[in-house]
């Protein structure tokens, strides 16, 4: 270190400094602040300043009061093995030091990564519009019911969501619609899918948008999708789904049963656990072009004829459109959309399509070996499950959950005798040691 | 100094997308499948390719992209600084990778960094209180205004407006409006600043905040701060502090004691995280004592006995995020703080305002608005400024942010952050000098070094392409 | 430099023109396209709507701003030149020709609030 009481990443040296000072014409940086006296801080934060190696070793010996347990959590937030070279190359200073590619002459790169994820969705989800990322699936699905609130025919302000909803999604809605005076309303569940009757009784024209998942966030797979997306264009309101990339490579393809628009989380490829840390997907159809919120990369040529890519539609945004702008959104989450690109593009489609089978597959095996423990019975639900599902315990959930936790595993108490379980390739070695903690639990 | 970015081109492009260099379909359904075809979509159409292949891929993608590693990016109202690496890895510590709904008892160091980071932000802002959920600045601008509006509605008393000086940022004013205010907007002061008297003609009964930006966004401290917060407060509104020139200010002022009630950070500027192209940022927002109660849910206490708990404030406003926030970033920005610890963060804000004079003394550009902290907007006057932008590209340089705020004609948004040393600033004035002088025609077709050269934005957005099924199908 | 204001047509301060006709064809004019610079897309009502003079029926955007377009009368909409969905250059290329916008029955004869052209030009000269 060349010096100990300045910021390190400043590198000015003390003749630097003078010598600047008097190019300026000032004696001392103080003169160059013109804050009032009377609010200007001349305290202390309290903030001791530490060595790299200290802060890594601080850090590493605080992390390490996690408990060390093995997840079989899932609920919106999944585990996923992300290869090495994901890491590598998304870490490239190239990509991850770089800003918003406001001058895409010299941005070429990101934008191509970015127009490529766009592309991945196109596909995934069938639509032809894809934007390069939402905060998380919470946040788009609120950016879907706030476009839903623009783009309606009807005199709606309803947005109907499903009974078993995440109550921080939920939350999240609530407080992104009430702006817009739009209300928030559920529709009841038939046995962990959408009860389509009793959402044809509720979907009226007061019904702006219509929110159904697949699979839900119990993990089922959804039956009747296409009669959902019948509901709502009956009704001339939106239909969105919520779904997320490994779903999305084997389940029933958005566009192809109605869906406006589909949200969810994008975030299950490239970034694995995070502590929630999140991607959101937002595709929609081409009427609904220019009410897109966040950002758009498109194609364009540059002055020697070349293809060239430059963010595009800018006018929707808020820094041109301000109070009517399609969303206030500006940093967005690129370089994890950058990550999930480069994680699709190394299973390729055989190996997404691999790893969403196992999803199915693994769920129900480890469901039936559940169900066989006296006091469980799992699945709750009689359908479908992709990676996850829900447990009757006769023991209250809550004490299982905690007695788990003491051997070393963590899983969901969702109610009173509800428990949730979620495998996937990061947790699935694990599975007998899950099973024997359970009876030990029962 | 000469800069040439990498180029792979063949034929009318550079680097072929993903999709040209392999498109497999596979059939998904049939026999193998766990479940019946009625559940499957038909087929999965992406490129199959090897790692090999894709790490020669993305490198090139890289090497065509700017960064704050390749060389200056002084966007003004950005704070591209430079990004430590060893936050990077303190980041990428397994133990901190885990679920968001885990028990308080098994995440206590998850919750415990949490812990430490609100504590931090609310000694550098001079708040009592933070919340780190907002993903991003225009998050925290949200998950603030949402929190004045239920303060407000708490009281009883409806309000309908938030006033926002003209040249704030674009997001102040998206964010008003998704909250459901009306958007009054404050002209400036001759001097640039707030105009004292129309604020005191534009509150009133019906305002629910004023949003400011302190220093503003060309770079001036807003000297009246005492009488804007009392006028504001007499009026019975709130004051909103824009966190994003806060890297001014460090260990100078603090937004608690100037009379602002919410702010936000903006970390990925302010505490140099990395901004990814775009992203993730983090935008945590801090409040006086009286508006604690409705910040988002949960929250993060100690115990007497050291312990960590999530807690739900009395009248939260519930959730922005769907879990957390963006947790890794929030890793890096605590990191970063505790590197610099007072006297660093101090240091920052003191060489980040001396490198804005600094850069700004050796331009041939007029600077109309002074005196300025860590950035400033120097006039191209009668040249166009996205031009003389673009020939900087050439000189290996990223220019500044153009044609914005609009008090300033041709403006070029300047700031250099702490992190330039004199001979960068010094190289970068030449660069800005050369190509503000230059002739007309030179800047008008720059630039020619980068990966592409001029791109016609006009044909773009007339014929909008955004994906690559949409140039097959042409 | 100097812009094509024709003598025929009215104006409205925020530079839109409307011909006298029944009906009264309206688009933008040459100094306001000039303003914009290279227009990308415009919006418009369908037929049928009305529309109201003064208030705004329509935007149109360049790369990096978005203007409302204002009614110079009010009236019911009796065509929309679709053209300048596909080719919104029209705008620049042909303000009073070919990139008109809209076509209104006049409901009342609301044409003597306008702008004559000399007015008009004296405003952006």
């Amino acid at each position: 270190m060349t010096q100990t009481d300045g910021s390190p990443f400043a590198p000015h040296t003390d003749a630097e400094t003078a010598a600047m000072l008097e190019s300026i014409g000032v004696d001392t940086e103080a003169d160059l602040f013109d804050i009032p006296a009377e609010v200007a801080f001349d305290g202390e934060f309290g903030i001791e300043s530490r060595s790299e190696q200290e802060i890594r070793g601080e850090l590493r010996r605080l992390f390490a009061r996690n408990d060390d347990l093995t997840e079989f959590m899932g609920r919106g937030h999944y585990s996923h093995y992300v290869p090495s070279i994901v890491d590598h190359l998304s870490d490239r200073a190239e990509f991850l030091t770089s800003y918003t590619q406001y001058q895409p002459e010299i941005t070429q790169g990101f934008l191509q990564a970015l127009f490529e994820y766009q592309s991945m969705l196109v596909e995934l989800t069938g639509l032809p519009v894809a934007n390069c990322s939402m905060y998380d699936g919470a946040t788009a699905l609120a950016e879907a019911a706030l476009l839903a609130d623009r783009v309606r025919q009807t005199s709606g302000h309803r947005i109907l969501v499903p009974e078993f909803l995440r109550d921080g999604k939920r939350s999240v809605l609530e407080n992104y619609v009430d702006g817009a005076g739009l209300v928030v309303d559920a529709y009841p569940m038939d046995d962990g899918n959408v009860d389509r009757e009793a959402l044809v009784d509720l979907a009226d024209e007061e019904t702006a948008m219509i929110y159904a998942e697949n699979p839900t966030v119990r993990g089922t797979i959804e039956e009747g999708l296409t009669e959902i997306g019948t509901i709502a264009s009956d009704t001339e309101a939106l239909f969105c789904l919520g779904s997320d990339l490994v779903a999305l490579s084997l389940l029933q393809e958005p566009a192809s049963v109605g869906a406006d628009v589909v949200v969810g989380e994008a975030d299950v490829l490239g970034l694995s656990t995070s502590y929630g840390m999140g991607l959101g997907i937002f595709a929609t159809r081409d009427a609904f072009l220019r009410q897109v919120p966040g950002r758009l990369v498109g194609v364009g040529e540059d002055s020697d004829d070349r293809r060239a890519y430059t963010l595009t539609l800018q006018t929707r945004e808020q820094h041109i459109r301000k109070e009517r702008a399609t969303s206030n959104i500006c940093t967005n989450q690129a370089w994890v959309a950058l990550r999930a690109a480069m994680h699709i593009a190394s299973h390729g489609p055989d190996g997404l399509v691999d790893l969403a089978e196992d999803c199915v597959r693994d769920a129900a095996a480890l469901a039936d070996r559940v169900d066989r423990i006296a006091g469980y019975q799992a699945p709750v639900h009689d359908r479908h499950h992709f990676r996850e599902f829900v447990v009757r315990s006769d023991q209250p959930a809550d004490r299982v959950a905690t007695a788990l936790e003491a051997e070393g595993f963590a899983v969901h108490a969702i109610a009173d005798h509800l428990l949730q379980i979620c495998i996937t390739e990061t947790n699935a070695h694990a599975t007998d040691e899950l099973i024997a903690a359970l009876q030990e639990a029962a | 100094m000469i800069y040439d970015q990498a180029r792979y081109t063949e034929g009318d492009k550079h680097e072929p997308l993903l999709s040209e260099k392999d498109t497999t379909t596979v059939e998904v359904g049939g026999t193998d499948s766990p479940l019946p075809d009625d559940l499957t979509r038909d087929d999965l159409t992406l490129p199959g390719l090897s790692e090999p292949e894709l790490a020669r891929h993305y490198t090139r993608l890289s090497q065509m992209n700017w960064s704050i590693d390749s060389g200056p990016y002084p966007l003004g109202s950005c704070t591209m600084k430079y990004n430590p690496k060893f936050t990077e890895d303190v980041a990428a510590d397994p133990n901190a990778a885990i679920h968001p709904d885990r028990s308080a008892d098994s995440a206590q160091g998850n919750l415990g960094l949490l812990y430490g980071l609100q504590e931090y932000l609310a000694a550098i802002g001079g708040m009592d209180a933070v919340t780190l959920q907002p993903p991003a600045g225009a998050a925290g601008e949200f998950t603030g205004i949402l929190v004045a509006k239920a303060y407000h509605d708490h009281h009883d008393n409806d309000r309908s407006e938030v006033i926002i000086p003209a040249s704030a940022h674009g997001t102040n004013f998206a964010t008003a409006a998704m909250a459901g205010y009306d958007v009054v907007e404050l002209t400036a002061d001759e001097d640039g600043r707030v105009d004292l008297e129309a604020l005191k003609a534009a509150v009133s009964e019906e305002t629910a905040a004023l949003m400011l930006t302190n220093p503003n966004t060309v770079g001036l401290f807003e000297r009246d701060i005492v009488e804007i917060a009392e006028t504001v407060h007499d009026a019975g509104g709130l004051l909103y502090y824009d966190g994003a020139n806060l890297n001014a200010l460090l260990g100078r002022g603090r937004p608690g004691d100037m009379g602002f009630d919410i702010m936000h950070y903006n970390v990925h500027k302010t505490f140099a995280t990395p901004h990814g192209g775009g992203g993730p940022g983090a935008g945590p927002v801090g409040v006086v004592d009286d508006l604690a109660a409705f910040l988002p849910s949960p929250r993060i206490e100690k115990t007497d006995d050291g312990e960590f708990e999530r807690f739900e404030p009395d009248h939260t406003i519930g959730k922005v995020h769907g879990f957390s926030g963006n947790w890794l970033v929030l890793i890096k920005a605590y990191a970063y703080i505790a590197r610099l610890g007072d006297d660093g963060l101090a240091d920052a804000s003191a060489k980040a305002v001396l490198n804005a004079n600094y850069l700004a003394d050796q331009l041939e550009l007029a600077v109309p608005y002074g005196p300025f902290h860590h950035e400033f907007a120097a006039t191209a006057g009668d040249r166009d400024a996205a031009d003389v932008a673009k020939r900087m590209l050439d000189f290996g340089v990223h220019p500044p942010t153009t044609k914005w705020p609009e008090m300033v004609p041709e403006a070029m948004l300047t700031e250099p952050t702490e992190i330039e040393s004199k001979r960068t600033l010094d190289r970068l004035a030449e660069a800005f000098n050369n190509a503000y002088s230059d002739t007309d025609e030179a800047i008008e077709t720059a630039p020619s070094r980068t990966t592409a050269s001029r791109i016609d934005q006009v044909s773009a957005a007339r014929t909008p392409r955004l994906s690559w099924q949409a140039l097959d199908d042409e | 430099m100097s812009f094509d204001v024709p003598d025929a047509f009215r104006y409205l301060e925020s530079h839109e023109w409307t011909t006298t006709d029944d009906p009264a064809r309206i688009g933008i004019t040459d100094f306001a396209q000039d303003e914009l610079g290279d227009v990308v897309f415009v919006e418009l009502p369908a037929v049928g709507d009305e529309i109201e003079a003064g208030s705004a029926f329509g935007v149109v955007e360049s790369i990096k701003a978005v203007s409302d377009l204002y009614a110079p009368i009010s009236g019911e909409v009796t065509a929309v030149n679709e053209d300048l969905f596909d080719q919104p250059e029209l705008v620049n290329d042909d303000p009073f020709g070919d990139g008109w916008m809209l076509e209104v029955e006049p409901s009342d004869d609301a044409f003597d609030d306008l702008l004559s052209a000399e007015a008009y030009r004296e405003q952006i000269t």
